[in-house]
Order: C-alpha cells, then structure tokens, then sequence
C-alpha cells in the first residue's frame, strides 16, 4: 500500500514537476500575442496573430452554426433550427424593446454584435489543449473591444446626423433645465455622451480580463499546493472548488457581458432613433 | 391529500397514497430548492454585471473628463485650470450616466429576466 502511494506521488510529482516548469507560466502569459504570419501595411503592424486567428475561429463557427441550421428551413424546427430560432428571438425581442419596429433595420448590426461578442467570449473559457492549440480571448483586450464600442457609435452618430440633421444635437439639451444652468448640462451632456464608446469597451475587457486572471491564479494555487504535497497538498481541493465555481460564474458572464454590450447598443441606437422621446 | 383520503377505511392502499404523497412532496420541495439556488447564484452574478456597469460608467466619463481637460491645458496654455475643471466635468457627467444606469436598471434589467424566464419556460 505505502509502495503504491509512493510510486503514485513521485509520478504524480514529476508530472507536476513538468507542469510547474512549462504551464504554470504568470496569470498574464494567455493574454500574450503572438504573430502567426508577419504582415505590414506601410508602417503599420497587421501581423495575422492568435488574436487574429481566434476572431477567425468565433467568425467561423457562428457562420458555420447559422449556415447548418437553416438548411434545411423546416417548418417544424429540428434541434439546431429551434437553437437559431431561439436566438433570433432572444435580440429580435431586444431591439425591438430598446428601439420599437423602426430599429429592426439595425437588427442585423446587434445580431452580428450579440453573437460575436458571445462566441468569443465563450471560446476564451474553452480549455486548451497541450501542444495543439492555445485558447486566446479575443474579448479581453481593449483594442478589440474598443474596436467594436467605436464601430457602435460610430453607427449611432452617423445615422443620427443622416436622419434628424442637426436636430441630433438636441440630445444634449435635456427639456426642462433652467436657461442658466443650459452651458454647464450640455457640457457635461456632451462628456457623458463621449464617455459612452470608453465605458463599453472597459466593461467588456475588464470583465473578461479580471475572470480569467482570478481563473488562472486559482488554478496555479492547486498546482503549487499539490507540489509540495502530503497535507498541504490535500488543501489543493479548495482552491479546485473555487476553479470550478469561478468557471460556471465565468459562463454566466460571458452571456451577460455579450448581452449588456448589445443593449447598450441598442439603446444608444434609440438616442438616434427617437431624439427627445426620453 | 388527506383531506379527500379521510373518509377512506385504514388499508394498504391509504398506506400507500401517503407514501406517494410525502414522496412527491419530497421531490417538488427538492426540485424548489434547486430553482431557487439558481436563482440566487444568477442574481448574484446580475449583480456583479450591474456593479460592473456601474463603476466602467463612472470611470469612463472621468477618464474622458481627464482627456479633455488635459487637452484644453496643452491647447490653450492655461495649465492646470483645465484638468481640474475637466475632471469635475468628468465627475459631473460619470455620476449622471451611473444615476441613468442605475433607473435603466431598474426598469429594465428586471424586464429582461422576466423575458428570459418566460421564454424558458415556455420550451419546457
């Protein structure tokens, strides 16, 4: 019995051995990037990086999932039709609630959004697997999260000039405030409407950013905690637990995140769709 | 349901109605327990979303604020009269979007769950 233990923990310690020397690199390590193929365009940087490549994967497999599952267009929806059917109700339901039927024009923008932002949100959480792949969220760095908060305003401020004219800016000047006080509301009107692209992009990267490091320091505990082994190695349970809660909390804030990031949208979109009908 | 099994005599088949009662009481309260355990665990990590909504709001618009009035500073000279007046601006407005995130919320966070409650449990 005592022999079998032994044998057990000394593999068991050189796996960890090997684990501590090539996994258990710093929390920050996974949001590294990495250039696959090195390209430029004059003096700017447009390497094809792991960044790249997993917006390729969650890209691919949202075209992939919607393509499979309107072939066959059944009236009596098949499992992966209903799935589909699901989700175009869930945003459908949103953009209408936030912009009423004239926002349906912009349902395929939120959609595309929703479903992307979810993807990689999701993927990030997928495991790597040694030696083949190496699991990167795109979501958990500012540039692409700012990238798409920008891309959202931009819209909204495009379309609002192009459909109320000059009348747009009125969204600063909120009804009802003394004449007095109008200069200093409609700067800070204009500063919070500035901040709006600021705050989407953070809460998205912070989100993802702080989960998975929290995620990835948990984890390095169990393998210390296992390498130095005896009792202080049985106290590696606790900090599995917490792993394994964290990643169900994670899930959940990967859908929340990706849904809040196509609300707001939504209701910026309302701002200029309806001026000053709030 | 022994109200409806009281006029019943005393017999096997009595014994085991109870029996199927107390069992299917068991199951459903275990089954309550459940719902309302993933119930608290997704409040909690709505909660968590709000809180988060919160803070990037407020932070956002004084990081703004701060560009702003950083950039007044190096246009117009008047250095440090813009950044302190930009960062007020920036608090101003970052307390505004936060009050505005907070009344959405509450309209419409609570909305949305419902939504979601009720389309899941008309798959069921």
């Amino acid at each position: 019995m005592t022999t079998a233990l032994n044998i057990l923990s000394s593999t068991m310690g050189g796996l960890l051995e090997r684990l501590l020397r090539h996994q258990l690199a710093g929390p920050m390590e996974q949001f590294e990037i990495h250039r696959y193929v090195p390209l430029s365009l004059g003096a700017i940087d447009v390497s094809f990086t792991n960044s790249s490549l997993w917006m390729v994967v969650a890209t691919g497999l949202a075209a992939l999932f919607f393509f499979s599952a309107t072939r066959s267009r059944a009236l009596i929806p098949g499992r992966l039709q209903s799935v589909a059917e699901l989700t175009y109700d869930f945003v459908a339901d949103m953009v209408r609630g936030a912009i009423g039927q004239e926002g349906m024009k912009f349902f395929p923008f939120v959609f595309t959004l929703f479903i992307y932002i979810l993807l990689a949100n999701l993927l990030g959480l997928t495991p790597s697997i040694p030696g083949l792949t190496h699991t990167f969220t795109t979501t958990s760095h500012i540039a692409v999260t700012f990238g798409l908060a920008m891309l959202s305003i931009s819209i909204v401020i495009v379309y609002g000039f192009y459909k109320n004219g000059l009348g747009f800016l009125k969204l600063f000047v909120p009804s009802g405030v003394p004449p007095w006080l109008l200069p200093l509301i409609v700067l800070i009107e204009f500063v919070s409407f500035l901040s709006r692209p600021l705050s989407l992009a953070i809460r998205l990267f912070a989100n993802m950013l702080a989960g998975h490091i929290i995620l990835k320091v948990f984890a390095g505990f169990i393998i210390s905690l296992l390498g130095a082994g005896g009792v202080v190695g049985a106290i590696a349970i606790f900090p599995f637990l917490g792993t394994v809660a964290i990643t169900m909390l994670e899930l959940l804030v990967a859908f929340l995140q990706a849904y809040v990031f196509a609300i707001l949208t939504c209701i910026y979109l309302n701002d200029a769709v309806n001026v000053g009908h709030h | 349901m022994p109200a409806s099994t009281k006029d019943q005599p005393d017999g096997p088949d009595r014994r085991r109605l109870d029996d199927l009662s107390r069992r299917l009481d068991a199951a459903r309260g275990e089954r309550e327990t459940d719902a309302e355990k993933a119930a608290t665990a997704s409040a909690r990590g709505r909660s968590l979303g709000a809180g988060f909504r919160l803070a990037s709001e407020l932070m956002a618009a004084v990081l703004v604020g701060l560009a702003l009035g950083l950039g007044a500073d190096f246009a117009f000279d008047v250095s440090p009269f813009g950044l302190l007046a930009g960062l007020f601006i920036g608090f101003a407005a970052g307390l505004r979007n936060a009050a505005a995130a907070m009344t959405a919320g509450q309209n419409d966070a609570g909305g949305g769950a419902d939504k979601e409650k009720r389309s899941g449990e008309d798959d069921r």
